[in-house]
């Protein structure tokens, strides 16, 4: 329990959470896409973060959630970039056009 | 059932509501408008397990700073909408699907039987952000001084990566 919310709950929206953002990554093909299902499934483990760290009544959930935030910032900045590298070589984002490293 | 379990409850309905809208949309611009609201959601509830430190930066960092950097991009680069043809690689497709159902299913099962923490609350949790800023000056003063190495990093390889071919 945090406050008056149950763990389960919590647990049950992380885990729906992060099967929307691996079924977007697995099944989508524009690039843009994959990377937002991926930043999905990083929410969701901020959520479960944050649902044991008030479980647990501790801060370190928070702290490590602070932390995954900060380097998804990062994360998102050099992936758009290479986003934009990408479309000026091929002029597309679709994942299956891009297969400079398949023989 | 409490009022702010009920909130949490909503709120976590609608972030994966929203989420789900990210997935189906084909549009990209209409995708990243669906995860601002998701993005939303989930910082009211990170408000209901008495985070708002997080549920601020979830709003200002995630939905305020990295989303408008993807719709920036997505404006720059002018992504058309994904075309509606058939997949050529099915059998991929397939198999991702099937994967994605095992997990699901290991996931709640795992949660469903390992859940609970072993140890219960020692304390009653408190939103106060003060707290939280002492331990993160303190136990967590490297990787937060490392971090800001990373973030310096990164900068320098977006643009070393976004620049033009003539510019080098």
């Amino acid at each position: 329990m945090i406050g008056s919310v149950p763990l389960s709950d919590v647990l049950v929206a992380s885990a729906a959470l992060f099967l929307v953002g691996l079924a977007g990554a697995l099944l989508r093909r524009s690039a843009i896409s994959i990377f937002l299902s991926i930043e999905v499934m990083m929410n969701a483990a901020n959520l479960a973060l944050i649902g044991y760290g008030g479980a647990l009544g501790t801060r370190e959930g928070q702290l490590l959630v602070f932390f995954v935030i900060a380097i998804a910032a990062a994360e998102a900045s050099v992936g758009l970039a290479i986003f934009v590298a990408l479309f000026r070589h091929k002029e597309t984002i679709d994942v299956n056009k891009i297969n400079l490293l398949k023989w | 059932m409490t009022v702010s379990r009920l909130v949490f409850d909503a709120a976590a309905v609608l972030t994966v509501l929203f989420a789900a809208v990210m997935v189906i949309h084909r549009h990209p611009v209409k995708s990243v408008l669906a995860l601002v609201v998701s993005f939303f959601g989930l910082a009211v509830c990170y408000v209901m397990l008495f985070a708002p430190f997080i549920a601020a930066i979830q709003v200002i960092v995630y939905a305020g700073a990295i989303l408008v950097l993807f719709l920036f991009v997505l404006m720059l680069l002018n992504v058309p909408e994904e075309a509606r043809e058939r997949d050529p690689r099915p059998i991929q497709r397939f198999l991702s699907g099937a994967a994605l159902l095992v997990f699901a299913a290991s996931l709640l099962g795992i949660i469903s039987s390992h859940g609970a923490p072993a140890a219960p609350a020692a304390s009653s949790p408190s939103g106060e952000v003060a707290p939280l800023a002492r331990m993160l000056f303190s136990s967590g003063l490297l990787p937060f001084e490392a971090l800001s190495v990373l973030l310096l990093a990164a900068l320098v390889g977006a643009y070393v990566l976004a620049q033009r071919e003539e510019a080098k």
